[in-house]
């Protein structure tokens, strides 16, 4: 949108080119550090990658999506380089002049805007695109990075080796999660959850207690002491709402209540709700939704 | 071994935060451990109790009205404690990582700790910069997010969530941790040990801050989240209402 604004780009670790055709947009450079030893993180390794390429091209501003990698590395290249760290930004604004970030505290009782202080600035945002991606106004030169010197030198920590889910999907990734809570009753009553999420291409997710009962992984507890997400559909099944829970699903464009309580809180974030016990209105939802799909 | 614990304090969950003329207002708060410190430091006595002759020492950065929480602490299983205040006080994680790693340098003389835990992040800023800062100040190994830790005395394995799965990591003492719920179960108390710690030291240090912050907030407001709820009696109302006005699935 800023013709005067220069993006560059790092990949680390070897990348398919073709998988970002018709995805990038403005102008700018592309790095590709494809020697294989960087597509497993390193922090000593990737500052000194991010650090080179900030120095060649001059940049002010470094962005991150919010992920456990940036989480990581972004506090210790802010300190490295002496540069602002406004983490977790759902809202960036204006960060030509008087930049802002603005994001929740206090599990979301609160909003806060923070402004960097620091010449240079690193972003890590949740946010996700408002603007549609204009293919055709690209000018992007790609540089291919030589393996630099330093990746030789033993630097830790190692990662040693990395175990994936089968099911791949993450709740923080996902964009449709069906959630269930301790009134789901058993391990096994999560069945009807699964099938809900595999007919909508979604997740399931859940709250505390149901993780600490053992009925579910940890991976997928969402909320003040689990993962914070941002789906565009939630649906909470036997949920109550509990402030530590809605902590961590305040991003969510639309939100789905299903409990047995008129008066559960649940219902005062949600967009749309059902009064009914899970074991009947689970079923009936499933088979209205296999109908749909079908219809179309 | 040594083994270094930070802990912060933070309004505990009941508590309703107000806010009044752009800030905070923490006068009706009642604060507590930081629920992932409470890991960290389950974390830290463990291994103390595996690994004779160890040292758990807990760092706080924070006004004397936190001895009540480092007191507690120290009923935990922490050895003594040293609470840490700045010439002025530290208003960003750049500042409270400053003050914490001269603190931790200014009480391991010679060398550093061979652990230093922390909590994943405070409940209250949520920004989960403090460890990592910490780690890059004292030149430290570091891995964020641990769900999994395997002390020997040659080195340390642990584990964290990745997006999608799970990452396993090797590391050489020294090493600095953040952890993550699910490391472990978290001790209570008892009444002989809130006895005994109250004979455990908790030295204060007055530390030079000139170093400016690195990020100011410009801007605090409540965050009311309400929303109209529309009820719907039917199940397959609901999916023509996802399915085809909001056009979900
Ligand atoms: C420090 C701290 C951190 C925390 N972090 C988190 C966190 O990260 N995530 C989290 O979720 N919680 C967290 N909690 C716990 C939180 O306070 C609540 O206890 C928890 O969210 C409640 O989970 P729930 O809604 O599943 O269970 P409950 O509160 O027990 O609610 C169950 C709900 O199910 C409904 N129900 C029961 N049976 C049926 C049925 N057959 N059909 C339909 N509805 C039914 C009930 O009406 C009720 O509303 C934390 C607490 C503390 C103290
Ligand atoms: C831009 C900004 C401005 C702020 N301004 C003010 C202000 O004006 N006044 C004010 O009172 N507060 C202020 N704060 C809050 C305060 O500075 C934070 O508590 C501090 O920066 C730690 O950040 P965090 O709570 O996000 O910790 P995180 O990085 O999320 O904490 C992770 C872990 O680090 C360790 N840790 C964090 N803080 C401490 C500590 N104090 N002592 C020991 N260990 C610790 C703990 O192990 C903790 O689990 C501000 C915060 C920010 C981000």
């Amino acid at each position: 949108l800023r013709p005067d604004i220069t993006v560059s780009a790092l990949l680390a670790g070897p990348a398919d080119l073709r998988q970002l055709e018709g995805r990038m947009a403005g102008t700018g450079v592309l790095y590709l550090a494809s020697d294989a030893r960087f597509s497993r993180y390193n922090p000593e390794h990737y500052q000194r990658l991010i650090t080179d390429i900030m120095k060649r091209e001059a940049c002010s501003d470094l962005f991150f999506a919010d992920t456990v990698l940036s989480r990581d590395l972004a506090p210790r290249l802010s300190v490295r380089l002496k540069a602002s760290l406004l983490s977790g930004c759902s809202i960036i604004e204006d960060i030509a002049s008087e930049a802002s970030c603005t994001r929740a505290l206090y599990s979301g009782s609160v909003i806060a805007s923070f402004a960097p202080r620091r010449p240079l600035s690193i972003y890590t945002t949740s946010s996700r695109p408002t603007h549609p991606i204009i293919p055709s106004e690209t000018h992007i030169s790609l540089v291919l990075l030589e393996p630099p010197g330093f990746i030789e030198a033993t630097l830790l920590p190692v990662v040693c080796g990395m175990v994936m889910r089968e099911s791949g999907s993450d709740v923080t990734e996902a964009g449709i999660i069906v959630a269930g809570g301790r009134g789901m009753g058993s391990a096994e009553d999560f069945e009807q959850l699964e099938e809900l999420a595999r007919l909508l291409g979604g997740v399931v997710g859940a709250s505390r207690p149901v993780v600490d009962e053992g009925w579910r992984p940890h991976a997928e507890q969402i909320g003040q002491t689990g993962k914070t997400v941002a789906p565009a559909l939630y649906v909470a099944c036997a949920i109550s709402g509990a402030p530590q829970h809605l902590a961590g699903i305040g991003s969510s464009r639309k939100v789905v209540a299903i409990n047995s309580d008129p008066h559960a809180p649940i219902f005062d974030v949600a967009d749309y709700g059902i009064v009914g016990d899970v074991h009947l209105v689970l079923p009936k939802l499933i088979e209205g939704l296999q109908e749909f799909l079908k219809k179309r | 071994m040594d083994i270094a614990v930070c802990l912060c304090q933070v309004p505990d969950t009941a508590s309703v935060i107000t806010v009044l003329d752009g800030a905070v207002d923490l006068s009706r708060v009642h604060e507590v451990m930081n629920p992932f410190d409470e890991y960290a430091l389950e974390e830290a006595v463990r291994l103390k109790e595996r690994f004779e002759g160890s040292v758990v020492t807990l760092f706080c950065v924070a006004p004397p009205s936190a001895k009540e929480m480092l007191r507690k602490a120290l009923a935990l299983g922490g050895d003594r404690a040293v609470l840490i205040s700045g010439t002025k006080e530290p208003s960003d994680p750049f500042q409270t990582a400053l003050l914490l790693s001269r603190a931790i340098s200014a009480c391991y003389a010679t060398a550093l700790p061979d652990l230093i835990f922390c909590g994943k992040h405070s409940t209250d800023f949520q920004s989960a910069q403090v460890p990592l800062m910490l780690a890059e100040l004292l030149d430290l190994a570091s891995v964020s997010a641990i769900i999994k830790l395997n002390a020997s005395t040659e080195g340390i394995q642990v584990e964290r969530e990745i997006e999608g799965g799970i990452e396993l990591l090797d590391l050489h003492y020294p090493a600095l941790f953040s952890v993550e719920k699910g490391l472990n179960v978290p001790r209570k108390t008892t009444i002989k040990a809130v006895i005994e710690a109250r004979k455990k030291p908790i030295d204060h240090l007055s530390l030079t801050l000139s170093e400016s912050p690195f990020v100011a907030i410009t801007a605090m407001k409540p965050l009311i989240r309400k929303k109209q709820c529309r009820f719907v009696s039917d199940a397959k109302e609901l999916i023509r209402l996802l399915g085809h006005e909001e056009a979900l699935f």
